[in-house]
């Protein structure tokens, strides 16, 4: 099916000084699935997102989205094509409320200017029902995901996977085609890590999203994932559906320890 | 209280009977006021309602944008210079002038603000720091702006009103600096100002979630300066008489000073530390009238310094304040109400 | 013309230079532009004058008097109060300074008065000697001579004492140089403390030519920011280059485009290079990672 081409990566390479952080990556995810990239770390992975991102600015290679190049474009116009993403090291808005935080989410949806904000007054004002129309796609946000008890609460004191789950609800609140997720179980204990799955799962069947995931916890990444790319010292090493990739010697070597795979096969 | 099913509460300004009490109760106090006050109180309430309009500004830009200004004395003077200019020599009314010139100050605002989306902390306050003195050098050189003897500010006058005593510009100013209060509040609780306070805690974060950085940086720049400028126009009409020397880095410095006083990201807290900043900086101007102190401080100038320079003692104190608040309570006077609020709420526990 | 602007333009370039190494010596240990910088020189040019013509003292005396102020008050400055930062981020840090800044210029205000003092000097600003078709004061010779005198010195410092390779390390990575035993808090005071006494030779020169009062440095403040930030924050050469970079062309400015602007040049230069160039013109670019 070549014709609903949603993301791919061709042949990306970025250097930093004399590294080669990624080298040469082409991967293609196909519209709904979940896309994995594991790897050691250091391996590359996030600088791949970092690039679809538009943080970094690869030295070549073309990542094309819903057909178009968005290599070199500003962070804040590859959001507004519809792409989301969560961080490593959770990157929230610490000093905001739940609310706030996935409001921030809507951003590119909203429409309130300096001169309607701050000049509303009344709840027929343009912002006030700017603001009252997003809140309720966020409070929905908000009951998917379970938040209900953090939603007026300042995010930086909340525990770590609560504010890990924001950081997603807020990315979902962007109302992304592609939804990039960087390590979302990391820190997380095996009981949230459960229920992580089971919301991804989730969100992917609800909303029809592509997700594009990189993951350490490999119990996770085998159950959910479509298809696999691993990667070390930037350099792909092979792709394919999880139990193709569980069995490829090179990763076995590279980066799978032994009773990995038996565990994963028991 | 959580159940809350309309999303209005969540950013309308008064959503209950009681506060809408006490909104109606300030609102005629402030009108109340100037006829209970002797002249030299309103002059000095007028003086804080200034300040309070460059407070709450320059707090948008680093109290919640999380960058810095050290020129903001620079947008304080194009304010006040662009519309004593505009009245004088185009006839503007009041009003445009004010406004026309406050934009003016947004504009340099803006302009300044682009540099600032490639610096970060020590870089953007030294490129400040040169803007606020460019100003006033260009002003104190420039024959238009009245060089060093300054320019003074023409007859006021609002539609049939002539305004020429504190008592009635008082009501000009205190009701312009309510209504810039209540739009930055506003403007905090809605979609530019989440953007703004984005940026502060995670600019990353702020990018990949959409929010243009060059466009919401250089804004909070122009907002800010844009308060900056409507404070000055207001400044040049309370003193009467404007020149260069009334805009240096040491009051870029006092309005910084302000912030910190009340708060970083605060506005409650921007107006606390506005107000009472501004009656010690007017009480220390004349500290050696002060009972007891005043004559402690004047024989020891006697004795050891110099009595000229008593009224200097500002600057230190400013500057000890500043100093130490930030090793000590770094959120102002707004962290310290918040602590009573929740010290008094657990009494006696 | 043009000669003698260069020539005057390189005088005053050495004094914005000693004033852009005293920040950028600080800047490189503490990450912090120290906006008090200017009013610790200008208190302790005051202290050389109270010296020198309230308490009668020799020129040799009293310098050496203002020096161990300077250091002095360079030391009490960061243990006092930059040391006790709670969270010190670059705005608090940057804050403190200001703070000092208004403290210092408000007590010579106070002790000092507002009213502008001549500050005399061994050497002679009216005495001249010719080179080619410019004119050259003995004052001006002298403060590059000395100015180059206390750059070669510091070059030494850094490169061969056993502090000032100290000092070095502590810039590069302060913890690194903790665990290998160098006491970086103590560093850290020195450091204040050189820095300051830099600063007190370009206020000790720069009085002579200008009148002294309290407002002596808080112009070649921004001049020493924008040659610090011309030959880029972190780089000693570099800071010195800017210095008499930014006096070359302020002069020329002033003389062949508008005197009355001159002043404006410090901030238009900031401005320039931080837009194209924010890591200044000598120094490496380092780019932050995500």
């Amino acid at each position: 099916m070549t014709n609903n081409n949603l993301f791919s990566v061709d042949q990306l390479t970025i250097k930093f000084g004399g590294l080669t952080a990624v080298d040469r990556v082409s991967f293609r995810v196909e519209p709904g699935s979940i896309f994995s990239i594991i790897g050691p770390n250091g391996a590359g992975k996030t600088t791949i997102f970092n690039c679809i991102n538009g943080l970094y600015k690869p030295d070549a290679g073309s990542i094309i989205f819903k057909g178009e190049d968005i290599v070199g474009q500003k962070p804040h116009r590859i959001a507004r094509k519809g792409i989301a993403r969560t961080f490593q090291n959770i990157e929230l808005f610490s000093r905001m409320t739940t609310m706030e935080n996935l409001m921030l989410g809507r951003h590119i949806h909203m429409k309130t200017n300096v001169w309607t904000g701050a000049t509303f007054f009344r709840r027929g004002s343009k912002a006030a029902q700017d603001e009252i129309k997003h809140r309720e796609r966020v409070e929905k946000i908000i009951d998917l995901l379970d938040l209900q008890s953090a939603r007026n609460q300042f995010v930086g004191g909340l525990p770590y996977g609560t504010q890990k789950l924001i950081e997603l609800g807020r990315a979902l609140a962007l109302e992304p085609e592609l939804l990039l997720l960087d390590e979302p179980s990391a820190g997380m204990n095996s009981e949230e890590k459960q229920d992580l799955v089971f919301w991804i799962k989730d969100i992917q069947d609800e909303l029809g999203l592509t997700i594009l995931l990189i993951e350490h916890d490999m119990k996770m990444v085998m159950d959910i994932s479509d298809l696999i790319l691993v990667i070390n010292f930037g350099k792909p090493i092979t792709e394919g559906k999880p139990e193709e990739v569980q069995r490829h010697p090179e990763v076995l070597k590279a980066y799978l320890g032994e009773d990995e795979v038996i565990d994963q096969s028991a | 209280m959580d159940m809350k099913r309309d999303y209005y509460e969540d950013i309308q300004l008064l959503n209950s009977k009681i506060l809408w009490f006490w909104f109606i109760m300030l609102i005629a106090s402030l009108a109340t006021l100037p006829f209970l006050l002797p002249n030299y109180h309103i002059y000095m309430v007028n003086y804080m309602a200034i300040n309070v309009i460059v407070t709450v500004g320059l707090n948008i830009l680093v109290g919640y944008t999380g960058q810095i200004s050290l020129g903001h004395a620079g947008f304080f003077a194009i304010g006040a210079y662009g519309t004593v200019l505009l009245m004088t020599n185009l006839h503007f009314p009041f009003l445009l002038a004010l406004v026309c010139s406050a934009l003016i100050a947004a504009f340099f605002g803006f302009i300044l603000g682009l540099p600032a989306l490639r610096l970060e902390g020590p870089y953007l306050a030294i490129a400040t720091l040169g803007f606020g003195m460019a100003i006033t050098q260009v002003i104190g050189r420039w024959q238009v702006f009245g060089g060093r003897m300054g320019l003074e500010a023409p007859d006021l006058s609002l539609g049939p009103f002539v305004i020429d005593t504190d008592r009635q510009l008082y009501f000009v100013i205190v009701t312009i600096a309510f209504l810039l209060i209540l739009a930055a509040r506003n403007m905090m609780k809605t979609r530019v100002g989440r953007a703004f306070i984005a940026i502060r805690d995670s600019d990353i974060a702020a990018e990949t979630m959409g929010v243009n950085l060059t466009l919401y940086k250089t804004l909070a720049f122009a907002v800010s300066a844009f308060y900056a400028g409507v404070a000055g126009g207001l400044m040049a009409f309370l003193l009467g008489f404007i020149n260069p020397s009334s805009f240096n880095f040491i009051l870029s410095i006092y309005f910084l000073a302000f912030v910190i006083v009340g708060g970083l990201g605060s506005i409650f807290g921007s107006i606390m530390g506005a107000v009472v900043m501004t009656w010690l900086l007017l009480t220390l101007d004349k500290v050696q009238e002060l009972p007891y102190l005043g004559a402690v401080l004047v024989s020891f100038s006697e004795r050891w310094m110099n009595l000229a320079g008593l009224p200097n003692i500002a600057s230190i104190i400013f500057g000890l304040i500043i100093i130490l608040l930030v090793v000590f309570e770094p959120l102002g006077l707004y962290g310290f109400w918040i602590r009573t609020k929740i010290y008094w709420k657990t009494w006696p526990f | 013309m043009f000669l003698q602007l260069v020539v005057s333009g390189l005088s005053f370039g050495s004094l914005y230079a000693l004033i852009a190494l005293a920040m950028v010596i600080i800047y490189k240990t503490s990450e912090v532009p120290n906006f008090g910088q200017g009013e610790m020189a200008m208190i302790s040019t005051f202290v050389a004058f109270t010296l020198l013509v309230t308490h009668g003292y020799s020129f040799a005396v009293s310098f050496i008097g203002a020096f161990i102020f300077a250091a002095a008050l360079g030391v009490f400055l960061e243990f006092v109060f930059l040391r006790r930062a709670k969270d010190p981020n670059i705005l608090s840090l940057i804050l403190i300074t200001l703070g000092f800044q208004m403290v210092l210029y408000g007590l010579a205000s106070w002790k000092w008065g507002a009213d502008q003092k001549d500050f005399p000097f061994p050497v002679s600003d009216f005495d001249v000697i010719n080179i080619g078709s410019a004119v050259i004061s003995y004052l001006n010779i002298a403060t590059l001579l000395i100015t180059l005198f206390l750059m070669f010195m510091l070059f030494l410092f850094f490169r061969y004492t056993k502090v000032g390779i100290a000092m070095k390390a502590t810039q590069q990575n302060a913890m690194a140089a903790r665990i290998n035993g160098i006491r970086t808090n103590r560093i850290m005071s020195i450091t204040w403390a050189l820095s300051s006494m830099i600063g007190a030779v370009a206020g000790m020169l720069l009085a002579p030519i200008a009148t002294l009062d309290p407002n002596l440095m808080l112009e070649p403040l921004l001049k020493g920011f924008a040659a610090a930030v011309l030959g880029g924050m972190t780089t000693l050469v570099g800071a010195a280059l800017g210095g008499y970079i930014l006096g070359v062309i302020e002069n020329l400015f002033g003389g062949y485009i508008s005197l009355e602007f001159k002043s404006i040049v410090a901030f238009l230069i900031i401005v320039l290079v931080l837009c194209f160039k924010p890591s200044g013109l000598f120094a490496k670019h380092y780019v932050r990672k995500v």
